[in-house]
């Protein structure tokens, strides 16, 4: 008997009941097979990380993530305390009065994001690298300078917000943790790694639908090279906390065979990009329109369809009012507004006021389909602009104070309360690339007038002077909304008296994990 | 004759003197769990289960075993599926719910409450290691062995029971009524769009529930065969409108003996029908019921939708969100056979096959008066179970020693398929989930369906010695083999011991006039967990991530979307039991005594891992362990035993100890660990969204879900005249840091460090009183409800409690200011019947009963909230937590009719 059961244990086993046979996955076996597969499954596949539809997962459109520790942090936009509303155990307060600590959630969300796209690209250098024999030779540089680039674009990220990070650029079944690298050393990888990307990348645009749509081309990664020359001093310098910082007439950098300052570099990649047809839109709404693929000033965009893609938009529906959100059939959260300097800036309530002002904010009475919104007690809903406090529990203005995002035109068809969207999102456009030209001109020591007035006549203001001042707040007016205000701020050395708060602390549970690093200078 | 007197006395051990049906049709499945489990597996016979009204087994089972623990019946009934625990957590992962065996068949919870109360015989609860031993790794954290009912000797049995329950909701959340919230608003100086009704919309989304339960059964048969069969209806309309439930059920069962008993035949066919209509967001129903402003009509308008409070963006008209649609429809069928062949008086063999199919579809749809575009979901989820067991079972006595040996063999193969999908873009309410092409845009990721298998193999070989039945020992070893594991690690070894003495029998100079009865017990052993994870965790496998644009055209690709571990392995624990059962007084006074120590190992769990170098931050793997132990105490008390009268008093209390000790250690020559500080529950609401609002945490040396809170030193008086909660600066840095990290301290846990079910029945004659009591002690719940509904910052948006005016708080920092006791004494239900003579009519009619209950009868607490039986006991993100999802209390009053034929 006991035979007869040993033979049937046998056959049970035999029968190799206990292998897994997932017909809902794919091995990466079957889907690096062809040169198709590489390029999708690897190349193409990162592209899904640049927008997001969840907390802190994208460079925009989402909350508590890049964008927000980018502008919330400054003096452009804000999340006022609206008595029940937007406490939310005072991180957003945090973010405004500069008082974050190291273990803020999203912040560590934010570090786990962009290095897990960081490790992604490693993951695809590393398997294109192992299926090469599937692809042409042409194809093998063409992908690896694609995933580079959208690597170093990672790493721009990272070490603009964090300074002093590990510069992993491996991938391994079995990974090390690595320490710190000087935040100079982080930026001349980056800067070798888009040089070296950029010859194998493809010259078309990135913002317009067709076989390149929303990828890092050519033009993308000049945009990525102009911010990073301009932001030279910054991102050569070590020690941040002290006053000291490298100039940029003395920093030199080899471009197209040229040995040229940080200065010159900049305007280098501003120019290449106004040579290859890059140029201001007439009317500047059309860059955030519904459909705004066909912007000529647009140069990086997150792809957006609400039937395709799951990258959402959320700081309209977060910005408008509840009653607002009603009028056009969407819920809404009543929040971000723009800061009392902004409003100031812009000129509202003065007679120069700003002919951006209408096109960037929704302010006083707002009508939809040409009715006047109205609250529920019947009265008409009136935003304040001047009345926006930090705290505005008990104020009669609680609900109301504020001037609120505009910029994107609203897609009346869009689903999920707005979220999902037509409008892609715009991340760098040409306007930016003007600005940048003037600022470098300026800090080089010659004139920036000629890019800095076509950008104010085109808004259809009267010029101004091309002063560094005129400069910083012609950004805040032109790029309201658009995620540069914390680079702008720190560049020009006032975004914090306390120098150690230009970069965020490393998150602490990053820190309890890897006992590699150590914390930025001036955190505890 | 000995063997079969041995064998009368485990059935009569196993299942109570009730069980008449058992002793003519041994299982031999059910009887072989019999090894090692003498005298301690815990019976409920039907004696012992609850009465009043009872529309499920577990309602049947609720508060009469030690160390079960179900979730009263309070609020949702079928919240109770997902809260049953037996002794307590023991996997941080899953898998913490026990395993249900229906005769023999390996079901669930969901499988065992379609199940009429009627239909069951009798429950073993088997806790201790050498009892779920046999059932390797799926019997880890417990094993629920159900008996149905079956037909019986040679009379014919029909028999009808039902019972007819009116719900009615007693208590609410005490907000400010419409007057006074006019008032309020008024005295401060406020606008709010007055809608001009005086609405209470705590009791404007209930009514008077109904339940009705009707079971028909029919039983019957000759000596070498018989049947049973039955019919079962359950319909229950909640106390919420538009909500309940609906199950239908048919159950047959055969018996046939063949070839002069040298074979028997079992086969058994049950199927059922369940139907729900689910509350689609409980907390925001009950959130905006309590905060909704009062003066906005209940009703929609005449122009169709509601009025809206659009201020208050967190809460919704409530009589919208009745609208939203969460539509359960589970059938089951299931089938079992078992060919059994006494070879010898010492030998016998037996196959057993079952087949389970199990389809849950579930349909959702969010009106376009709340959802812009309106939203339609649909999925299905349909589960094949295929199992085959082969069993040889030997005994034979020697003189005084009985040996007895079993092998067992079984292979198991559960297939999964899943299929969703999600419309929106409606222009008509009118069509409910039913005619999807009604949409017009199907989003990206709203549709897809998936694939999984796993399949288990295992080997058992068991033997156990006894001398004249003072003794007995018994060794289990059992081989696991799970697909869902690495390559190198998916079989699993788990043996056991187990030892029983009978005390007072061995040494009968010990035995005195008062004291009758001494049997000790003891056990020690192993056994496995796959912690609920899923199939293809330890392959490297690639799933779709996301649609982009490739060459111009949207293309989906593939990608890792964690990180994955080769390693998997079992999850093991190892448990020690030792235990007493004693009698005194002629057994009027029958006392159980326990204590067990479990440890588990390799704990599955999700371990935090550096980014970089990893992708992802977390990661599967097997590390970590947790301890868990207890005693558990049984008390019967029989004062008052006479022909026409009898008390009955039962009680039984458990002491439950659970520590998380460890959650690091080595991977791949890599030190992991997770942190020492997690949260696993917070609050949810207006001004609450993220930032330090996490209540319940999970701390490395402490039980699974403790309270690491802020300590409130009292209000404090700001210059305006409201109070804020004064924060303690706990680490004393010179400033308060309220973040996981900051100054927060262990409050208390949010289990239960004891918990008490005490039965109390009296008869007279034929009539019978019956009154069962739960309670639940050492834990404390955070009053989230009360910290919101007290916040003045959110008036008059959103509508607060009626002392909160007074009160003056315009603060909403969580901290342990609303931390209270959780201590209950919960009156379940008090039940009267008669048991009417039916002598004169005894040709027709064998038995007749009648019952009136009342269940939920009273609550004695000193909680403030509406009630303090929340979750206590699942370790999820509402454990201990009552944060404005709690029903509205209510009272069942219910007519019970039985009659036999």
């Amino acid at each position: 008997m006991k035979k007869s059961l040993f033979t049937i244990a046998l056959c049970l086993l035999l029968t190799g009941c206990l292998s897994e046979d997932p017909k809902g996955q794919l091995t990466e076996k079957d889907a690096y097979a062809t040169a198709a597969g590489v390029e999708l499954h690897l190349v193409n596949n990162l592209y899904n990380y640049i927008g997001g539809n969840q907390d802190s997962q994208g460079l925009m459109g989402t909350p508590r993530g890049v964008y927000d520790f980018n502008s919330l942090t400054t003096d452009e936009q804000m999340l006022p305390i609206r008595g029940g509303d937007w406490y939310d155990g005072g991180f957003w307060q945090r973010l405004h009065t500069h008082q974050w600590t190291d273990s803020e959630e999203p912040l560590q969300n934010t570090w786990n994001y962009l290095y897990k796209v960081v490790m992604l690209c490693n993951r695809s250098l590393y398997k294109i690298d192992r299926n090469r024999n599937v692809l042409t030779s042409a194809q093998y540089e063409s992908y690896t300078a694609e995933v580079r680039a959208i690597r170093a674009m990672y790493y721009f990220y990272i070490m603009d917000l964090f300074g002093r990070v590990p510069l992993v650029t491996s991938y391994s079944e079995t990974p090390e943790t690595t320490g710190q690298t000087e935040r100079s050393a982080t930026y001349a990888f980056i800067l070798n790694e888009l040089n070296a990307a950029l010859p194998n990348l493809s010259m078309e645009r990135s913002n317009y639908v067709g076989a390149n749509y929303g990828r890092v081309t050519k033009p993308v990664v000049w945009f990525l090279l102009a911010k990073l020359y301009l932001n030279a001093e910054i991102y050569a310098d070590d020690d941040w906390t002290d006053a000291h910082r490298p100039s940029g007439s003395g920093l030199f950098f080899q471009v197209d065979g040229h040995k040229l300052n940080a200065w010159q570099a900049a305007i280098a990649y501003c120019e290449k990009l106004t040579a290859a047809g890059y140029g201001l839109e007439a009317d500047p709404a059309k860059n955030f329109s519904v459909q705004n693929e066909t912007s000529a000033e647009n140069i990086f965009v997150i792809p957006m369809d609400k039937l395709l893609y799951a990258n959402q938009f959320l700081y309209l529906f977060r910005s408008r009012h509840y009653a607002h959100g009603s009028a056009l059939g969407m819920d809404a959260e009543n929040g971000t507004s723009a800061t009392l300097s902004t409003v100031r800036a812009f000129g509202y309530g003065t007679e120069n006021l700003d002919t951006r002002w209408a096109m960037d904010f929704f302010a006083d009475t707002v009508s939809v389909d040409g009715k006047v919104v109205m609250l529920d007690n019947g009265k008409p809903l009136v935003y304040n602009p001047l009345e926006v406090r930090d705290n505005l529990t008990g104020s009669p203005y609680e609900q109301t104070a504020g001037a609120r995002m505009k910029k994107y035109e609203v897609d009346r068809q869009a689903y999920s309360d707005g979220r999902l969207q037509n409008n892609d999102i715009v991340l760098y456009r040409y306007a930016d690339v003007l600005l940048m030209q003037a600022e470098a001109l300026v800090r080089n020591g010659d004139d920036g007038s000629a890019p800095f007035d076509a950008v104010r006549a085109r808004a259809g203001m009267p010029l101004r002077s091309c002063t560094l001042t005129n400069l910083l707040t012609e950004r805040l007016l032109e790029l309201m909304w658009e995620g540069w205000r914390r680079n702008d701020l720190v560049r020009f050395g006032e975004f914090d008296t306390n120098a150690y708060l230009t970069v965020f602390p490393i998150p602490q549970n990053v820190l309890d994990l890897n006992g590699k690093l150590t914390q930025n200078k001036g955190y505890k | 004759m000995k063997r079969k007197l041995l064998f009368l006395l485990l059935m009569s051990e196993m299942l109570g003197v009730s069980a008449v049906a058992q002793t003519t049709i041994p299982q031999l499945y059910t009887d072989s769990i019999l090894f090692g489990q003498k005298g301690s597996a815990d019976v409920i016979t039907r004696d012992r289960m609850n009465k009043g009204l009872v529309g499920t087994p577990l309602e049947a089972l609720s508060g009469q075993a030690a160390g079960v623990n179900i979730a009263s019946s309070g609020a949702d009934r079928m919240a109770m599926l997902s809260s049953v625990r037996v002794r307590g957590t023991t996997s941080l992962t899953g898998g913490n719910d026990p395993l249900v065996i229906i005769d023999g068949v390996y079901s669930d919870l969901s499988a065992l409450n379609s199940i009429f109360p009627a239909d069951i015989e009798s429950f073993a609860i088997l806790k201790n290691a050498a009892e779920t031993a046999p059932y390797g790794s799926r019997g880890a954290s417990g094993v629920i062995q159900v008996t149905t009912k079956k037909g019986a000797g040679n009379h014919f049995h029909i028999s009808y029971d039902t019972n007819l329950g009116l719900e009615s909701v007693y208590k609410t959340l005490p907000m400010l009524t419409a007057a006074q919230y006019r008032s309020e608003v008024a005295r401060l100086g406020l606008t709010i769009p007055d809608g001009g009704f005086n609405t209470d919309f705590q009791r404007a989304i209930t009514r008077t529930g109904f339940i009705q339960n009707h079971h028909l059964a029919f039983s019957g048969g000759s000596e070498n065969s018989n049947y049973r069969a039955s019919l079962a209806r359950m319909d229950h309309n909640s106390i919420i409108r538009l909500h309940g439930s609906n199950n239908f059920a048919a159950k047959v069962d055969l018996m046939q003996r063949a070839f002069d008993g040298l074979l028997q035949i079992d086969m058994g066919l049950f199927g059922t029908s369940m139907q729900k209509d689910n509350i689609f967001d409980v907390q925001k129903l009950f959130y905006s019921t309590a905060a909704q402003n009062p003066t906005l009509d209940y009703a929609p308008k005449a122009s169709g939708g509601w009025d809206r409070n659009s201020q208050a963006s967190q809460i919704v008209p409530p009589g919208a969100l009745l609208n939203e649609q969460d539509k359960d429809k589970l059938l089951n069928f299931n089938t079992h056979l078992r060919l059994t062949a006494r070879l010898s008086k010492d030998v016998s063999l037996s196959a057993f096959g079952s087949y389970s199919y199990n389809s849950s579809s579930n349909g959702q749809y969010l009106p376009t008066w709340l959802w812009a575009q309106g939203q339609a979901y649909r999925s299905e989820l349909k589960s094949e179970d295929w199992l085959g067991n082969l069993e040889a079972r030997w005994s034979h006595t020697f003189g005084r020693h009985a040996l007895s040996a079993l092998f067992f063999a079984e292979l198991q193969k559960l297939e999964q398929r899943d299929f969703y999908t999600t419309v929106k873009g409606f222009t008509s309410n009118e069509f409910g989930f039913d005619n999807l092409a009604a949409g017009s845009l199907r989003p990206y990721g709203g549709t897809g369906s998936s694939y999984e298998n796993t399949n288990t193999t295992s080997f058992m070989a068991q033997a156990e010695y006894g001398y004249r039945d003072l003794f007995t020992l018994t060794g289990n070893i059992r081989a696991d083999g799970s697909s869902i594991f690495g390559s190198g690690n998916k079989w699993g070894f788990f043996p056991s011991v187990s030892a029983t003495w009978d005390v007072l029998n061995t040494l009968p100079q010990m035995r005195t006039a008062w004291f009758n009865t001494f049997k000790l017990r003891s056990g020690y052993g192993l056994s496995g967990n796959t912690g609920g994870i899923r199939s293809y965790n330890s392959l490297l496998l690639l799933n779709p991530v996301g649609v982009i644009s490739w060459k111009g055209t949207p293309a989906t690709t593939f990608g890792i979307l964690s990180n994955a571990n080769p390693d998997l392995k079992w999850e093991t624990r190892s448990s020690f039991n030792v235990g007493a059962d004693m009698g005194f007084w002629k057994n009027r006074v029958v006392l159980t005594a326990e204590y067990y120590y479990s440890r588990t190992r390799d704990m599955l769990y999700m371990y935090d891992v550096p980014v970089p170098p990893f992708v992802y931050p977390q990661m599967l793997a097997n590390l970590g362990s947790m301890s868990n132990s207890g005693f558990e105490f049984g008390l019967g008390v029989t004062p008052l035993q006479r022909k026409d009268m009898e008390l009955n008093i039962n009680v039984n209390v458990s002491f439950q100890k659970n520590k998380l000790l460890s959650l690091s250690g080595n991977y791949q020559g890599r030190y992991l660990s997770a942190s020492t500080v997690t949260p696993i529950g917070g609050l949810n609401g207006a001004g609450f969204h993220g930032g330090d609002n996490n209540i319940v945490y999970q701390i490395i040396g402490q039980p699974l879900g403790v309270f690491y809170l802020p300590h409130c030193k009292g209000l404090v008086k700001r210059a305006d005249g409201s109070y804020a909660y004064d924060i303690a600066d706990l680490n004393k840095d010179g400033k308060i840091d309220l973040s996981d990290s900051g100054d927060r301290y262990i409050a208390g846990q949010a289990t239960p460090k004891m918990t008490l079910g005490s039965n109390i029945s009296f008869r007279y004659k034929n009539f019978d009183v019956a009154l069962q009591m739960n309670g639940a002690f050492g834990h404390k719940i955070y009053n989230g409800t009360a910290l919101t509904y007290m916040n003045m910052t959110s008036f008059p948006y959103y509508n607060v409690m009626a002392k909160a005016p007074a009160a003056n708080i315009t603060d909403q920092i969580a901290s342990d200011y609303w931390l209270e006791s959780g201590n209950y004494l919960n009156f379940d239900y008090l039940t009267v019947g008669w048991n009417i003579p039916v002598q004169q009519w005894s040709r027709y009619i064998s038995s007749l009963r009648i019952s009136m209950s009342v269940n939920n009868l009273a609550t004695i607490t000193s909680y403030s909230g509406l009630t303090p039986m929340i979750n206590s006991y699942a370790v999820n993100s509402t454990i201990g937590i009552d944060d404005k999802r709690t029903y509205p209390i209510y009272r069942t009053y219910s007519f019970g009719l039985s009659i036999q034929f």
